[in-house]
């Protein structure tokens, strides 16, 4: 260990938080805005649900009867207790396009619906963008199985196409668009945090290597703010002793495209990942704390990714599979601690065991929430909600029954295994002057790991 | 011809006629759709097909939802199920399927068939109070409410009719009918669907949760 390792040179995540609080402020200003005319807009919208609505949707869209189930499940429902946060409002103009132009019988419905105009789809903006994370809760309890969360990806779909996304999530669309990446991330970004996690904590981290076995993603957030991340990360890797690299013309989790609805996009930003896993002869793809991530790439309906030579992985999937390969030696972990599944890992995503096992080889006093795996409560900022400054109050109401679910366990800490997650926690903790720790997964490995070196320094120290 | 002619010949045989072509029309106008691919490799090759059992799993809430869900699941069991058993119990009915179709069975005695008439037309009042007590949960549209008139006239003249009160029998028979007729008309255009769709749309979520692993 070297002298400079004791000091660190990455802010807390409380600063890093507001660090980037005072960043999203900008966003706003920098927002594009349209430049169509609005009967354009109307029809491109129109045209965007026409395109999307295969028979599953149709069928989702036929089948709610209004049963009101659906309210206990969404927190944002729950919160408020307005009506037009039910779940099921949220698919009321999407139906009504269907009901229109694509139904069997829409010689009927255009009798018996108003037509659909551009203040309608402006009227929507808030429902599928700031009151639904697509957590996918309410699917657990609607009595048809309708999967809302998807019918309000697609609403976000033609939300892309009427250009009426939220400023904030526009600005980072139009940023990753030109730029790839998001924040002022960049390829030289990324080499600027490696060589200062290399002089200030002596942890190499193998950037560009020409061929490697694991190939890891990092993100804009750790590498403009979180320089603990990609740490926590090098860490974890290197102790591994994993054949393992950073591609610099492939390392960026964030999509943008996925969360403001864009699927050119997101389509887009996948590519230069796989090309560079291939190139690089990899055979495990690590993807970084970054919820939304995951379904970017491991669920990306628009990739066959059964045909691709390499495996996706999230990181607490990575971990969790080390972990019972007995690979990570770990420190026990001090308290009782609670999990949250990230709804794009968990309920979304299926990630259930695998960060259980991490906090298993940690020996933690592990307590699930009250209500965990496909039933926890998402955090109220999954979704790129986290980044809208209208949607504050209903971030900051839906919190507390997050807060609630885990003041119920007694833990001292949460973890988390999602930046946007974390990023709201933060801002939870923050806000309610919270007495809990919300920690990291890949962070808590980090800093439990018995390294060898470390091992032989105290025995050293000893001697 | 007089009115209760009318319901029992051309009237029921037009919505009968009606209904089929509508529930067919509605029905494989939506399922006929492409369906759209999800190319992504699945957590478990062969483990999609246990999505399907989201068919039958979802009859009742999971226990996360048992409390909140309560009121609306017994008292919607107890309308469906009271219903169902009055439609095909009662002996009149069964003459008139029998009429139609030449199938028959032994019907119930009346006065069951008068307690859970009664018990249908009490659920499903029971169901519009909340819906009418709790809007923000229910957000009803006109529809719910046009719905919810035409599911309760059949009940509340057939009741009439077989215990005698208002009308002239023949008239209350003659309006039981031809709400009847209203109701097998209406369903094709309406949530009343939903006796077909929740099959696929439960079946639908639950595959596309089991390709992640996940079962709902």
């Amino acid at each position: 260990m070297t002298t400079a390792a004791q000091t660190p040179v990455f802010p807390t995540f409380e600063q890093v938080f507001q660090g980037l609080a005072g960043q999203i402020g900008q966003l706003r200003k920098m927002a594009p805005g349209p430049t169509m005319p609005a009967a354009r807009r109307l029809r491109r919208a129109v045209d965007t649900l026409i395109e999307e609505t295969n028979a599953d949707e149709a069928v989702w869209l036929e089948s709610c009867i209004h049963c009101g189930q659906c309210t206990t499940a969404c927190h944002y429902f729950q919160a408020t207790g307005e009506a037009k946060y039910a779940p099921m409002r949220k698919m009321d103009l999407y139906r009504r396009v269907y009901q229109r132009e694509i139904s069997p019988l829409r010689w009927w419905y255009k009798l018996v619906t108003r037509p659909v105009k551009l203040s309608d789809f402006e009227e929507a903006q808030e429902l599928v963008y700031d009151s639904c994370s697509e957590c996918g809760r309410c699917t657990m309890v609607c009595p048809m199985g309708i999967d809302t969360a998807s019918l309000v990806h697609h609403m976000r779909s033609a939300m892309v196409a009427a250009e009426l996304v939220p400023p904030e999530l526009a600005a980072l669309r139009m940023e990753q668009k030109s730029m790839g990446t998001v924040f002022g991330s960049s390829p030289e970004a990324l080499k600027k945090m490696v060589d200062t996690i290399r002089e200030h904590y002596g942890i190499d981290i193998p950037l560009d290597k020409e061929k490697a076995d694991v190939m890891v993603l990092s993100s804009a957030v750790d590498l403009v703010a979180n320089g603990n991340g990609l740490l926590a990360t090098a860490r974890v890797m290197n102790h591994l002793r994993v054949d393992w690299t950073i591609c610099s013309d492939g390392f960026e989790s964030a999509n943008f495209g996925l969360l403001s609805g864009d699927m050119d996009l997101w389509a887009k930003q996948v590519d230069p990942i796989v090309a560079a896993a291939r190139r690089i002869g990899a055979k495990t793809l690590v993807i970084a704390e970054c919820g939304h991530a995951y379904p970017a790439l491991r669920w990306n309906p628009m990739l066959r990714s059964g045909g691709l030579p390499f495996e996706m992985m999230y990181m607490s999937e990575y971990l969790g599979k080390q972990a019972r390969l007995g690979n990570l030696k770990l420190r026990p972990l001090e308290g009782k601690v609670t999990y949250h599944d990230p709804c794009k890992t968990g309920r979304r995503g299926g990630a259930f065991d695998e960060p259980r096992a991490v906090l298993e080889a940690m020996d933690a006093d592990f307590v699930e929430l009250p209500a965990n795996k496909e039933y926890n409560w998402c955090c109220g900022g999954g979704a790129g909600i986290f980044l809208l400054e209208r949607a504050t109050r209903l971030r900051d109401e839906s919190f507390k029954i997050k807060l609630r679910q885990v003041n119920e366990t007694g833990a001292e800490a949460v973890i988390v295994s999602c930046a946007s997650c974390r990023l709201n926690f933060e801002a939870g903790r923050q806000k309610n002057k919270w007495d809990k720790r919300v920690d990291s997964l890949v962070e808590l490995v980090a800093d439990h790991l018995i390294d060898e070196n470390d091992t032989a320094a105290a025995e050293g120290v000893r001697a | 011809m007089s009115l209760l002619e009318f319901a029992r010949g051309p009237a029921i045989h037009a919505s009968l006629i009606i209904m089929v072509a509508g529930i067919a029309l509605r029905l494989l106008g939506v399922l006929v759709l492409t369906r759209g691919a999800d190319l992504s490799r699945p957590r478990d090759a062969f483990g999609n097909f246990k999505g399907y059992r989201m068919v039958f799993s979802r009859a009742w809430p999971s226990d996360e939802f048992t409390t909140p869900t309560r009121y609306q699941t017994i008292v919607a069991y107890i309308f469906h199920v009271a219903t169902l058993i009055v439609v095909v119990g009662i002996v009149p009915h069964i003459e008139f399927i029998a009429s139609l179709t030449g199938l028959s069975w032994p019907g119930l005695p009346n006065w069951m068939g008068v307690a859970l008439g009664t018990i249908a037309l009490a659920s499903l009042i029971a169901l519009i109070l909340r819906r009418l007590s709790k809007p923000a949960v229910y957000n009803s549209t006109r529809g719910d409410y046009v719905t919810w008139v035409i599911v309760a006239l059949p009940l509340i003249t057939g009741l009439m009719a077989f215990a005698h009160v208002g009308l002239r029998y023949e008239t209350m028979l003659a309006l039981h009918i031809l709400s009847s007729a209203l109701l097998f008309a209406y369903m094709p255009f309406s949530k009343l669907m939903h006796a077909f769709w929740f099959v696929f749309s439960r079946a639908q979520s639950g595959l596309a949760y089991a390709h992640k692993g996940v079962r709902i």
